[in-house]
């Protein structure tokens, strides 16, 4: 589903190059769980920036469905970025002026998906991850993992294949931490390719399967 | 959408629009000043186009020299100029005024009572007493200077000045005189024509005023005016006759100069609002890279950001342009009252529907221009980068 193929990223700060990602070769497979784990600095972020067309790689590519994305324009990554893959940022990165209900509901209207059919929707996501009390809320009036599920319920909201979270859990408490990761595994069960970077193995632990990365490298 | 946005950041937003009015503001009640000025002076000279003005004399670069005075033939030969409707034959001196044992030289018109009238009590009118009467050989009217200024103490009705040693008692005090008579009332003493010639020793006419029927033949009886007095006294420049037409015309130049010192204030403030407005939607824009960061990340296209921050600017620039109209609106209507006032002139500020206008479009094409320069370098940034921005 998703492979990458001498994928590197060299930041530039001043004169000096930073290698974010070293020659990383990943193949992830349709449906699959997989937590990407190592400390902060080895380029873990990166990578699924990359692999979540925020981010353009240095050289290198990375193939989703078999299509390089370095060869799509603008547009294209958008779609990709609005119709297949939906992510969970550690920081949760709602837009705060807008409320629960409307967050979730912003990626269908940039799919141009009508306003009440995508608040409906919007609205059933919102009681799947338990807010289902909380839908008119302010992004402030709501606690850390409350963000977090509404952040996730944004990211189904247009029902991607692929869910990617980076540190989905690295603002919130181990117990709410551990609930939004029971949510991405049932995510997973439906059928969807879940990856999570993390720096918690207890985290990494709930994944199919475990990639350690250090110094911009995946190890074997 | 947008309007969400804008009515969440209340404050940030109520200050962009601030900037924004501001700016739009200060051009249109200036503008509506100016042309409220404009037309106050226009507007003046108008209401007098039908006087021609006959004196003695010529204007020699920019001073008056008298070169004599009229006889009572240039009266009687003016008279009989078709198109006339009337005449004011006007002796003009100074004299010594005593009042209350202070002097000073003040200048004496004297004239028929009710040709004078008619030419000064109708526009700039009586604030005490009353006008002079054909057998007031004793009384006299005094101008708003006279009375208040040249004195140590203000003259009022039934007070008796003391002039070239005669006992006068003024009956009537003027009101104080817009612009454009202020020079010919303010300063002076009005007689009958009797009690001026015998107070000034003279029957010399200085001043002839008159007035014609049709404004549009003022010019060419002027013309028969001037040459009329010339053939009296064989000269070929002995009077002059000026039309109002013709006076405009003298003062066309400082017209020009207000409507450049206008034009000039009101591109600066074009200048001052378009920077104004241009770094309140900069600012407004540039803080919310990071949102922009969020949408492109959850899939926005960057022609979708684009739009939704023109469409939101726009509504800013809309309010903003419309408030800063009927601010500025306000604002010339206090400054023309307050200058009006202060210059003594009728001064309303004339607001041109092209100003609001032009107000209008300067707010929308500026506010949103600069609204789609921040969000447009902001929607081009990588997701990652934008999402960073904090």
């Amino acid at each position: 589903m998703i492979h990458t193929e001498h994928l590197t990223k060299i930041y530039r700060m001043g004169d000096a190059e930073v290698h974010a990602l070293r020659d990383v070769n990943l193949e992830i497979k349709e449906g699959e769980f997989i937590a990407i784990i190592g400390s902060s600095g080895s380029g873990k972020s990166t990578l699924l920036n990359m692999i979540g067309c925020l981010d353009t790689p240095t050289s290198g590519s990375v193939f989703i469905d078999n299509v390089d994305t370095a060869s799509l324009n603008e547009n294209e990554l958008a779609e990709i970025r609005r119709e297949k893959i939906g992510f969970i940022f550690q920081q949760f990165n709602l837009v705060h002026t807008l409320n629960a209900v409307e967050n979730v509901a912003l990626p269908m209207f940039f799919s141009g998906v009508k306003r009440e059919r995508r608040l409906r929707r919007a609205g059933e996501l919102l009681v799947n991850v338990g807010l289902g009390d909380r839908i008119y809320h302010k992004p402030s009036e709501l606690s850390g993992g409350q963000q977090q599920r509404v952040a996730i319920a944004r990211a189904l909201s247009n029902d991607p294949e692929i869910v990617i979270g980076d540190e989905p859990t690295g603002n919130v408490d181990t117990e709410t931490g551990n609930t939004i990761m029971d949510i991405l595994e049932s995510l997973n069960k439906e059928g969807r390719t879940v990856i999570v970077v993390t720096h918690d193995p207890e985290i990494a632990a709930h994944a199919g399967r475990t990639k350690s990365m250090r110094d911009g490298m995946v190890l074997d | 959408m947008a309007y969400r946005s804008i009515r969440e950041r209340r404050t940030r937003s109520i200050l962009t629009v601030l900037g924004i009015a501001v700016g739009i503001a200060a051009i249109v009640s200036l503008m509506s000043v100016g042309y409220g000025m404009e037309e106050a002076i226009t507007g003046e000279l108008t209401g007098m186009a039908d006087m021609i003005s006959v004196v003695p004399g010529k204007i020699t670069g920019t001073t008056y020299v008298e070169l004599g005075s009229f006889t009572d033939r240039d009266v009687k030969d003016v008279q009989r100029i078709a198109g006339i409707k009337d005449i004011t034959a006007m002796t003009y001196d100074a004299a010594e005024v005593e009042y209350r044992n202070k002097r000073a030289p003040i200048f004496i018109l004297g004239g028929d009572t009710k040709e004078l009238g008619s030419f000064y009590v109708d526009p700039v009118g009586i604030k005490e007493g009353r006008w002079l009467r054909e057998n007031d050989f004793k009384g006299c009217v005094i101008g708003d200077l006279v009375a208040n200024d040249f004195f140590d103490e203000v003259i009022h009705v039934n007070d008796k000045l003391i002039i070239n040693g005669e006992k006068f008692v003024v009956v009537g005090v003027f009101e104080k005189a817009s612009t454009m008579y202020a020079a010919d009332v303010d300063p002076h003493i009005f007689f009958t024509l009797r009690a001026s010639q015998e107070v000034l020793q003279t029957d010399e006419v200085k001043y002839i005023m008159v007035r014609v029927y049709d404004i549009d033949e003022a010019e060419e009886i002027a013309e028969e005016i001037k040459e009329a007095i010339n053939d009296n006294h064989g000269l070929d420049d002995f009077a002059m006759a000026m039309t109002m037409g013709s006076m405009i015309e003298q003062i066309g130049d400082v017209f020009n100069i207000i409507r450049g010192v206008l034009v000039g204030i009101a591109a600066i403030a074009l200048v001052v609002a378009s920077i104004g407005i241009m770094n309140t939607m900069l600012m407004s824009v540039m803080e919310r890279t990071h949102e922009i960061g969020v949408m492109k990340a959850i899939g926005a296209k960057s022609s979708d950001v684009l739009s939704l921050f023109l469409l939101e600017s726009s509504m800013v620039s809309l309010v903003g342009g419309v408030v800063g109209c009927v601010v500025g609106v306000i604002v010339a209507k206090v400054i023309s009252f307050g200058a009006g006032a202060a210059l003594g002139i009728e001064m309303t500020a004339v607001v041109k529907p092209e100003v609001l206008l032009g107000g209008m479009a300067v707010a929308m094409v500026v506010g949103v221009l600069s609204g789609f320069y921040p969000a447009r370098k902001a929607s081009r940034m990588s997701p990652v980068e934008a999402v960073r921005y904090e």
